[in-house]
């Protein structure tokens, strides 16, 4: 059933027009995924206006290709610069950096690049598989289910997301308050509007995304740039050899078994996956002495977590429209923007549209493959962009992309205000993330709880009437207790360098289990 | 129909003011930044409690449609107006206790570096001052004349050079976008003029 409806998808998306528009998205992602300060969220919500001109299918292929591509362009950067990047990719970076800089950048990129494929794969081929059983289970679930579901996406981003659980929360009442603006779905009353007529419709989730990530980062690295010229390492070296591939397959789908069902579930995207995959494979590895120094088994296996990961992501938001990363939560607004509400319907309403887009993974994913072994060259050259014209060039894009939705230049004064907010954000470490996802999930969860109490008459014993929601909410508080247990009883938790420097005697990989 | 006295104000302006509170402490040593650090943090905590403050009296204004039963359009904002206020408070007792925010990491940004306000004023200035130019003089001459000062505030060398790659910059993403795409942004009388044609 699922295949055939897979099979129908490619033959949407194997159009010449739409591979044009699946290798334009590929080569648009990759580009600014490799940009450095720039993550897959920003890539997403930096490329989305490109694509709001198109039709619908077009746009979400070109928009699968983006995807994938800025999860690809992000290792890259990670592997061939000297610091470290957005959360998911910082795994990657600590094995793949030692390897680019002991002249085995090629091999790193190499099993970086087989690695997403192997795992891109696969998990999208899971997706496929999954998607329809969930919706099947979905058809009944509650108001009140989702409601439990919103808040459990809610506890799990600003609490696993980042090292500080209350800046997490801090940072999701700041997007609580943003989705709060404009008028109630509901009754019609404007809410929150300060009496200005462009705030009645509410805040554009792009515009707070671009603002936050972009315009905020952008004031950050301004204010305390790294000056002097860029180093960049030399992609140089020999390609994957024989023992480097006897070394990665496993870490691959090791990665993959946790990239993608951990993406699924409300778990806060790629970060914990990347995590627990460097741990095992640190773990399991029969080269414990190269762990630290370059070992190839610490670049395959997160990077094979991040993209199955990115895989795993789409499952709730497909089935559920509940998203669980900035990345996902930009997505559903591309979703809103082209008219189309995910949820359990949406594989019954607009079928044909969904599997054209997982097909356009399966044809991202390998033509990312093809691409970027030969291209690597040219992305270096991006890496090379003297900062100063990378930052304003992200600026003018920044307002291109918030200019072109509503064609108001008082969008463009709100990206600004939004994002000396983002700047100070993260200037004092508050993460970023919950924001989104609190802005586009909050106008969700409310709306599920307040039907849930019309049905029940204002009782609150219907949010734990099934055990659907009583065993998600439990999960929720347990998402929030056991990690300040955990803290009591074994002290901090393990730092991403703290995992890769602890002698193999500590107790290091067993605290990184979370 | 919602706005109330004082208070929304005091929100509409926080992220403004968040930046301004630390700016009026330049830090010329690193213990004065060390301490900047701190008072900025406290200040944003306690901007982030007035916000709860300001969604929990506000709340009360939002008109309920008669109609409407037992939970409407204020109860939500209740719930986040608390949930706000109470993580204000308790991150300003955390801050205040010495508990300090990660240092967040990004591939450009040197962490021992002073911060440079002046850099991020002029961008900020920058940046509003291409969103009131659009509409005057087009979109890709407000892009480069942002472009340039923005490069300039990080650093790039001369201005000439920063204002002609951000005139090529604008002007070839406005005929792409535009032209090819469809999508409209005023390129100002010249270059509208220019390809009329097209």
């Amino acid at each position: 059933m699922a295949l055939d409806d897979l099979l129908a998808g490619f033959g949407d998306a194997l159009t010449p027009g739409n591979l044009l528009f699946a290798l334009l998205g590929v080569l648009l992602g990759t580009a600014v995924g490799v940009l450095p300060g720039i993550g897959p969220a920003m890539t997403v919500a930096l490329l989305l206006p490109a694509t709001y001109v198109l039709e619908p299918t077009s746009a979400l292929i070109m928009f699968a290709g983006i995807y994938y591509g800025g999860m690809y362009g992000g290792s890259t950067t990670s592997i061939l610069l000297n610091t470290p990047g957005e959360s998911s990719s910082i795994m990657t970076a600590l094995e793949g950096n030692k390897m680019a800089k002991a002249g085995r950048g090629s091999a790193a990129l190499a099993t970086a690049a087989i690695g997403s494929f192997v795992a891109g794969t696969i998990a999208t081929l899971l997706l496929a598989l999954v998607a329809p059983t969930v919706v099947d289970l979905a058809i009944g679930v509650t108001a009140a289910d989702y409601f439990a579901l919103a808040v459990i996406a809610f506890v799990a981003v600003a609490t696993v997301l980042g090292s500080s659980p209350l800046r997490g929360l801090a940072s999701l009442c700041l997007g609580l308050y943003l989705g709060l603006v404009g008028t109630d779905v509901l009754t019609g009353q404007e809410r929150f509007t300060l009496g200005i007529p462009q705030l009645s419709d509410g805040i554009d989730v792009v515009v707070v995304a671009v603002a936050l990530f972009a315009v905020g980062e952008s004031l950050y690295v301004a204010s305390r740039l790294r000056r002097g010229s860029v180093q960049v390492i030399d992609h140089k070296g020999n390609w994957m050899t024989r023992e480097d591939f006897r070394r990665s397959w496993k870490p691959w789908l090791r990665g993959t078994a946790y990239g993608f069902p951990l993406g699924a579930l409300p778990a806060g995207g790629a970060e914990i996956p990347t995590f627990l995959s460097y741990a095992t494979e640190r773990k399991l590895t029969k080269h414990p002495d190269e762990f630290g120094k370059g070992a190839i088994e610490g670049v395959a296996g997160p990077e094979a977590a991040n993209n199955a990961a990115a895989a795993g992501v789409l499952v709730p938001l497909l089935t559920l429209g509940i998203p669980t990363s900035a990345t996902a939560a930009i997505i559903l607004a591309a979703f809103q923007g082209y008219g189309i509400q995910p949820g359990p319907t949406l594989l019954t309403t607009e079928g044909p549209l969904v599997w054209a887009l997982i097909a356009s993974l399966f044809i991202g994913n390998a033509m990312l493959l093809v691409l970027n072994l030969p291209l690597v060259g040219v992305w270096v050259r991006l890496l090379r962009i003297p900062r100063p014209y990378l930052y304003a060039g992200i600026l003018a894009f920044a307002s291109l992309g918030s200019f072109a939705v509503n064609a108001d230049p008082l969008d463009l004064v709100l990206l600004m205000v939004l994002g000396l907010l983002g700047f100070v954000m993260r200037r004092y470490g508050w993460p970023v993330a919950p924001a989104v996802i609190g802005l586009i999930l909050g106008p969700i969860a409310e709306t599920n709880l307040r039907r849930a109490l019309a049905i029940s008459d204002g009782d609150l014993g219907v949010l734990v009437d099934t055990w659907f929601s009583r065993i998600v909410l439990l999960l929720a508080l347990l998402v929030v207790v056991v990690p300040i247990v955990l803290r009591l009883v074994r002290g901090p938790r393990t730092t991403p360098a703290e995992l890769q420097h602890a002698d193999a005697k500590t107790d290091a990989g067993d605290r990184s289990t979370l | 129909m919602t706005t109330s006295g004082p208070p929304s104000g005091a929100t509409a302006s926080e992220p403004a003011r968040g930046g301004a509170v630390s700016t009026s402490t330049p830090p010329p040593e690193a213990r004065d930044e060390q301490q900047g650090r701190q008072i900025g943090e406290l200040v944003l905590a306690v901007l982030l409690a007035a916000l709860g403050v300001y969604l929990l009296i506000d709340a009360g204004a939002i008109a309920v449609p008669g109609s409407s039963n037992t939970v409407g359009p204020r109860f939500f904002p209740y719930a986040v107006g608390g949930l706000t206020l109470l993580t204000g408070a308790a991150l300003a007792l955390r801050v205040l206790r010495g508990d300090r925010g990660p240092a967040d990491d990004s591939e450009d940004v040197d962490p021992d570096a002073p911060t440079d306000w002046r850099a991020v004023a002029v961008i900020a200035v920058a940046f509003l001052a291409h969103a009131l130019l659009i509409n005057v003089i087009g979109w890709p001459l407000a892009v480069a004349l942002m472009f340039a000062a923005v490069a300039w505030a990080l650093g790039a060398v001369g201005i000439v050079r920063p204002f002609l790659i951000g005139l090529a910059l604008g002007c070839v993403v406005w005929i792409v976008f535009v032209k090819a795409l469809n999508v409209a942004l005023p390129g100002g009388t010249v270059l509208e003029f220019l390809t009329d044609w097209f």
